[in-house]
């Protein structure tokens, strides 16, 4: 086999009916483990998922200017965090382009562990001119899994032998289940109530039998990326090459976006003095962004309506998709956008997209058409903009 | 028998002879094509040395071969078929190895191996490469401009390049500087550390050159290669199926397709020119054959201080063409093989063999093969670039055996004491040498032998002084310098006689760029 | 005190860039590391414009005729001269073909320097401006050089990026010659003569010279600049550039800890050392730029002495091209030439010593390293070892801080010359902190002309 396998890959491998598999920096990833993804899926909304996020690049930074290092390459404050703090954060490059998006977890004040989609090793090594820090690629030896649903705290808890009530959302805490060490986060890419466990990959296999064991009488059921995508579109979180492209890949301007594109103005400090990219975003932030990251929500009449034209009930795409649709304005004529993933929530009983919209056409509300291949003609769809997340349930932060 | 007048007579079957035949052929000129030797190609040939066994004599991969070219005489229908070259394999001295296979993901992972860092930068290095092959791209197709002349077209076209350039914006405008001016190894050391990495690379860029990868210039030649387009991807070697001879034979296929004349064993004395134009050529036994142009392509110093008295040609450019360099460096060994040879390095035989092994270990081993041949030796251990094209295309040898093409560098075409039959073997030991240290067995292996030194390249294919470029690619021979300030635009001191071979714009490799813009340079003349 | 400039290093850049800034009325200090002043010569052309500006009155210029002298391996030495007939008939008892050349040689080599003086005393043209000022100096420029004729246009294009070796090639075949001339050409390069850019490098030294002259003039320019008044000038301690929020703020001289805050801050130190302490305040590409910075010592500099006054005024030992491409190729692989070239300079009774290929290695001080190159050094003089006093690349950074000991702090190759220099697009003697600027050898145009990058960051700052 040319791809690597994960740390657990000796519990994820037989698991799969149909050898539906992926690829994820370079991991063999399953894409359903049973011959569909929809028992997975409802299982985030239901019970409780268990997804093997391992592929995910991680950096141990540590050192008495890790901080400092930190904070000159993302947007958020990290200066300010607290120990036992999890940032969610873009980073970005010269002119205010987002490089990459991950999160930075405070495990004390001179030590952070950093995730990223992409390897940004290099990119790390070189903002730390002059500085006394070390990074460590703790990629390969870090395995991690991710425990999203309604369930997911009852199980943690039994596993951990501890109560994880008072562990808020975008926090960490160290744990032991059954013996072996642990951080968990109470982060996720599902929008749900959820848990991501963190630990070294020799003991992966062990951890992984023990939350099997602890989570089965909750439903736990073991999912893969297909579900994910699902969760994630009703949770409004955007993922890199799909919603938008790191600008060290793009090849045009044009593909490149800045935090205030995507919907993450909230992510970029205004009380720190020099990260990659300020002054383009300052300059930006006062002119306003020309795109706006939204929702949208497909009118289903509309959607009926096209299919009964050639005679058929509504065909609704089992998967999430991640191709890029364009969106016009309510007249259909001008294109005032495009869609980048979308699909229907079994749950919301919604046929949802996440888009990208100049601005004058964002605002809550606005009606607009998407565009949709109909028994091989290209039609258009009336669609809403909607605000992210589609779905927020209050256990998320509970 | 009537005296036919041809519209235009070719000397030359080359490459870049048999596209501008086609190009002609296809605009509705009568056309032909004379050539020396039995077959087409020049040192794009395949033939059977021993029995059985098919060699590519001389050039060996190709990716430069113009897409334009590919389409406009569609040779997918003549017989090309180019299959993909996947893997290159570097053996390093200490037994470890440096791969690059064609999966992202499985390079990103070996070049991880070596340096973590490396990795990454091999991916920005690798999208900067690609901007600066298409900014450089339309540079291949274009007609220099001459910024000594003040004609309205020369600074159109210059103010368009300026322009062309500008746009690039300043990141890439740098980077492009860079390339032009700096020694691959020190281009290659502001983004890598892996020693043998940046050997491997800089390796492409000392290729036709009589340059050290220290030397400035060839990061260059880097980029030139770099150019290669396969299918539109950029920098996808391939090998066509029945080695490079086959892509002569689909040129030559399309160009007679379209009605151009093509005859071998025809060798070519001289031009006949009368009152200052180019009326004809003159055969070597004597015949005089007519047409409307002459075209050459042939090098710049057989164009025109062979096929033409000087007393035709201005003196000044005579002293440019004399003053134009060639220095042949480069070698080949064609062996005929019972079996694969396994590397110390990977053992075994697997699909390493359908790629290519390159002998560089280090930039230090690449610098002192270059060494040698600045004094006048061949390389004792030279740099090679290894294929097994029976292991691409199967119908390269009998089955269960192979055929194995080595090209080398350095051996240099003015040898200390001369090429002699002794110094060819010695040449062909050292390498077989240097391949059994890090192929322990591969030498009993050998059933044949085939050994080509410069002099014979040049006494084979008439490429003077066995460059195999018509010309080397240095800076202050490239463009408007290509092969004479002036006289960069196909055309020659002589009316009606034209140049087309890769001593012209934009030099050499199996592009057939030269032999189209000449072709079309022709058209447009009226001829 | 309150400055309204600092300029670090008071070599020749950072006097002139210091007296310029005085005379627009500006409060200026110079700090300087060294002590006492250098007593060796300045090398290369002071522009005549740097003289009048700054009404420089005690500058002495060493104009030696014959600039030049070989030694032949029959005996006898070749001397080239000032007067380009003098010259010829010298070159005619070694080659008669390589006389009749020489004229035109001459001629033709000094019409491109012409053009690169022309570039040198303004900061380099910017080809990515939209600002149509800036647009009609290029266009006047290429317009001057296409005035040339089309002769000057055609070498302009293949002389510059070729090899000074195919340069004299072309035109010469006396080893002695081509050996000699050859030399300058790679001065402070980690290259040898067969390598591409040399010939620029040879054109570089050639720039204020007169045709026929191909060694750059010697002069006490920064001695001559000391003695003025106008600027304070401390001396004795490094100075280390402070700078917050994008913005310099000062320096701190390392000896005592003192800050010295001055909105403007001038480094004529190399960039690499001028700006590794601020890196933090760098984007990561520019810092990646500076970082990559080529300034690979390779010349060994001291001092020799002789019991009597030689007759000479340059002694080149260069016997051929090839001599100086084996020397080269030792320090490719690191290591010291086995046969240096090497060339003694007399100005004003001292006798300075040019080594080459001595490279940079660790940056440490190698006793057994020392005293084997000054033996061999002796040995090709023919002196005793004692008589030879020479200082390492390794050994000029640790005392001086030079970047691996290259005295133009960064190499005159085409890919770090006019808007490449020192980092391409910062070319204008401004760097990405508000306030710092460059102005020493390690900018336009490069080391061996000393005074015009002070002149031209000067203008750039007021």
């Amino acid at each position: 086999m040319s791809l690597r396998t994960t740390p657990f890959h000796a519990r994820t491998g037989p698991l799969s009916e149909g050898q539906a598999w992926r690829r994820w920096a370079g991991y063999v990833v399953a894409s359903s483990y049973e011959l569909s993804h929809d028992r997975e899926y409802h299982a985030i909304r239901n019970s409780a998922a268990l997804f093997d996020v391992s592929p995910l690049y991680k950096y141990l930074v540590t050192g008495p200017d890790a901080a400092r290092l930190l904070d000159h390459v993302v947007t958020r404050n990290v200066g300010k965090a607290k120990v036992g703090q999890v940032l969610y954060t873009p980073w970005c490059d010269n002119d205010g382009k987002q490089i990459d998006d991950g999160t930075i977890s405070v495990l004390n004040e001179q030590t952070f562990r950093m995730t990223a989609a992409d390897p940004t090793l290099r990119w790390l090594h070189l903002n730390s001119s002059g500085l006394n820090v070390a990074i460590e690629d703790i990629s390969e030896r870090t395995a991690a899994l991710s425990l999203q649903g309604p369930s997911a705290r009852a199980i943690l808890q039994i596993a951990a032998e501890r109560d994880l009530s008072s562990l808020k959302y975008f926090r960490l805490t160290s744990a032991k289940i059954r013996g072996i060490p642990v951080t968990i986060s109470r982060t996720g890419y599902t929008g749900d109530l959820g848990y991501e466990v963190w630990v070294d990959a020799p003991q992966a296999v062990p951890l992984w039998d023990a939350l099997i064991e602890t989570g089965t009488p909750y439903g736990i059921t073991p999912a893969g990326m297909l579900a994910l995508d699902v969760a994630r579109i009703e949770a409004g979180l955007l993922l890199i090459e799909v919603d938008y492209f790191s600008s060290r890949h793009a090849l045009i301007d044009a593909q490149k976006s800045s935090p205030l594109e995507l919907g993450l103005a909230w992510t970029v400090a205004t009380d720190k003095v020099r990260y990659n990219g300020q002054a383009a975003l300052d300059a930006e932030r006062r002119r306003g962004p020309s795109w706006q990251f939204t929702g949208l929500t497909v009118d289903w009449d509309s959607l009926e309506r096209l299919y009964a034209d050639v005679g058929l009930p509504p065909r609704l795409p089992s998967q999430a998709w991640r191709t890029s649709v364009p969106v016009y304005d309510r007249g259909g004529n001008r294109q005032v956008g495009y869609a980048t993933s979308g699909g229907w929530s079994p749950l919301l009983k919604r046929y949802m997209a996440l888009a990208h919209l100049e601005t004058p056409s964002a605002a809550t509300g606005t009606e607009v058409r998407m565009e949709m291949t109909v028994e091989h003609r290209r039609k258009q769809a009336t669609a809403r903009v909607t605000p992210l997340p589609f779905f927020n349930p209050e256990r998320k932060r509970a | 028998m009537a005296a036919k007048r041809y519209d235009a007579i070719i000397i030359g079957g080359g490459h870049n002879g048999l596209v501008t035949a086609a190009y002609l052929a296809r605009a509705g000129k009568s056309v032909l094509v004379l050539e020396r030797r039995p077959r087409v190609g020049g040192a794009a040939v395949t033939e059977e040395i021993f029995p059985g066994f098919k060699f590519t004599m001389f050039s060996y991969v190709v990716s430069l071969l113009r897409p334009e070219i590919i389409r406009d005489l569609d040779l997918p229908r003549h017989g090309l078929h180019i299959l993909p070259l996947e893997s290159t394999v570097t053996p390093m001295e200490n037994g470890d190895y440096l791969a690059a296979w064609a999966d992202h993901d499985e390079t990103r992972r070996e070049l991880y191996r070596h340096s973590p860092r490396d990795a990454e930068a091999y991916d920005e290095y690798g999208r900067l490469m690609h901007f600066m092959a298409q900014a450089v791209k339309p540079i291949l197709s274009m007609v220099p401009p001459d910024p000594t002349s003040f004609s309205p077209g020369d600074l159109v076209a210059l103010l368009k390049l300026g322009r062309h350039f500008r746009g690039l914006g300043g990141e890439r405008l740098h980077a492009l500087v860079k390339l032009m001016t700096m020694s691959s190894a020190d281009f290659l050391d502001e983004w890598f550390e892996t020693d043998v990495l940046k050997a491997t690379k800089s390796a492409s860029g000392i290729i036709g050159t009589f340059l050290g990868p220290r030397s400035p210039g060839t990061a260059y030649v880097l980029l030139h290669h770099y150019m290669g387009e396969l299918d539109g991807v950029f920098r996808a070697w391939g090998f066509a199926k029945g080695g490079t001879g086959a892509v002569s034979e689909a040129i030559a296929s399309s160009a007679r397709a379209f009605g151009a004349e093509i005859r071998c064993d025809a060798p070519v004395a001289r031009v006949l020119v009368k009152g200052g134009r180019a009326i004809g050529v003159v055969m070597e036994n004597g015949d005089e054959l007519r047409a409307n142009i002459v075209v050459s392509s042939l090098d710049p110093r057989r164009t025109f201080l062979q096929l033409l008295d000087s007393d035709q040609l201005p003196d000044d450019f005579v002293s440019d063409i004399k003053r134009f360099k060639f220095r042949g460096s480069s070698g080949k060994v064609n062996l005929a093989l019972d079996a694969l040879p396994s590397f110390t390095c990977m053992p075994g035989i697997g699909r390493q063999h359908r790629g290519a092994f390159s002998i560089s270990p280090s930039l230090d081993y690449v610098e002192r093969a270059y060494d040698e041949a600045k004094y006048g030796e061949f390389s004792r251990r030279p740099y090679m670039d290894i294929v097994f094209p029976s292991m691409i295309d199967p119908g390269m040898a009998p089955p269960g055996k192979h055929v194995m093409s080595i090209f080398v560098q350095y051996a240099p075409y003015h040898l200390n004491g001369g090429w002699s039959d002794a110094k060819r073997e010695a040449f062909g030991d050292a390498v077989v040498n240097t391949v059994e240290s890090f192929a322990p067995g591969f030498k009993s292996m050998i059933l044949h032998r085939q050994v080509i030194t410069p002099l014979d390249i040049e006494r084979i294919t008439g490429l003077s002084e066995g460059n195999i470029f018509a010309g080397e690619l240095a800076l202050h021979q490239l463009f408007f310098l290509r092969p004479a300030p002036g006289w960069a635009k196909f055309a020659t001191p002589v009316r009606n006689f034209y140049q087309c071979g890769s001593g012209t714009h934009p030099g050499g490799g199996i592009m057939g760029a030269s032999g189209r813009l000449a072709a079309l340079r022709i058209l447009k003349d009226g001829k | 005190m309150s400055y309204d400039a600092i300029v670090i290093g008071a070599g020749a850049n950072g006097l002139v860039t210091a007296h310029y800034l005085a005379r627009a009325g500006k409060r200026v200090v110079v700090v300087e590391q060294r002590h006492a002043a250098d007593p060796s010569a300045d090398i290369g052309w002071v522009p005549p414009r740097v003289v009048r500006d700054l009404e420089l009155r005690d500058l002495r210029l060493e104009q030696p005729d014959p600039w030049l002298t070989a030694p032949l391996s029959g005996g006898g030495t070749l001397e080239l001269s000032r007067e380009i007939g003098r010259s010829t008939e010298a070159i005619r008892r070694i080659s008669p073909g390589d006389a009749a050349k020489w004229p035109e040689f001459c001629q033709r080599v000094r019409t491109l320097a012409g053009v690169l003086e022309k570039l040198y005393l303004a900061p380099p043209p910017d080809i990515e401006t939209r600002d149509p000022r800036e647009l009609a100096r290029i266009g006047g420029l290429a317009l001057y050089v296409r005035r040339l004729g089309k002769q000057a246009v055609i070498d302009l294009a293949r002389i510059l990026p070729m090899s000074v070796a195919e340069l004299l090639d072309d035109w010469f075949e006396s080893d002695v010659l081509k050996g000699a001339l050859g030399a300058v050409g790679i001065w402070h390069l980690k290259q040898g003569p067969r390598s591409g850019g040399t010939a620029f490098n040879f054109l570089h030294h050639h720039a204020g010279s007169p045709a026929g002259v191909f060694r750059p003039a010697r002069s006490n320019v920064t001695q001559a600049l000391e003695g003025m008044k106008g600027v304070e000038v401390r001396r004795g301690s490094r100075a280390t550039v402070l700078a917050k929020n994008g913005r310099a703020t000062g320096v701190v001289l390392e000896k005592s800890g003192e800050a010295i805050l001055a909105p403007i801050v001038v480094s004529s130190a190399d960039p690499r050392a001028t700006l590794h302490p601020v890196a933090i305040e760098l984007d990561p590409e520019f810092a990646r730029a500076v970082d990559n910075i080529k300034a690979r010592g390779v010349v060994a500099r001291g001092t020799l002495t002789l019991e009597g006054a030689p007759s000479y005024s340059s002694l080149c030992i260069a016997p051929s091209l090839e001599y100086l491409e084996r020397a080269y190729d030792d320090a490719k692989y690191g290591r010291d030439s086995a046969a240096p070239y090497v060339e003694v300079q007399r100005t004003d009774g001292r006798l300075e010593l040019h080594v080459q290929y001595v490279p940079y290695t660790d940056g440490t001080a190698n006793v057994q390293r020392h005293q084997a190159l000054q033996q061999k050094v002796a040995h090709v003089l023919g002196v005793q070892t004692s008589q030879v006093k020479l200082q390492s690349p390794d050994e000029e950074e640790l005392q001086r801080g030079a970047t691996e000991g290259h005295l133009y702090h960064g190499e005159l190759t085409l890919d770090q010359i006019l808007f490449m220099r020192p980092v391409p697009g910062w070319s204008r003697y401004r760097t990405p902190i508000g306030g710092l600027y460059l102005c020493g050898a390690g900018t336009h145009p490069g080391g061996g002309i000393p005074g015009a990058a002070g002149r031209n960051a000067a203008r750039e700052i007021v």
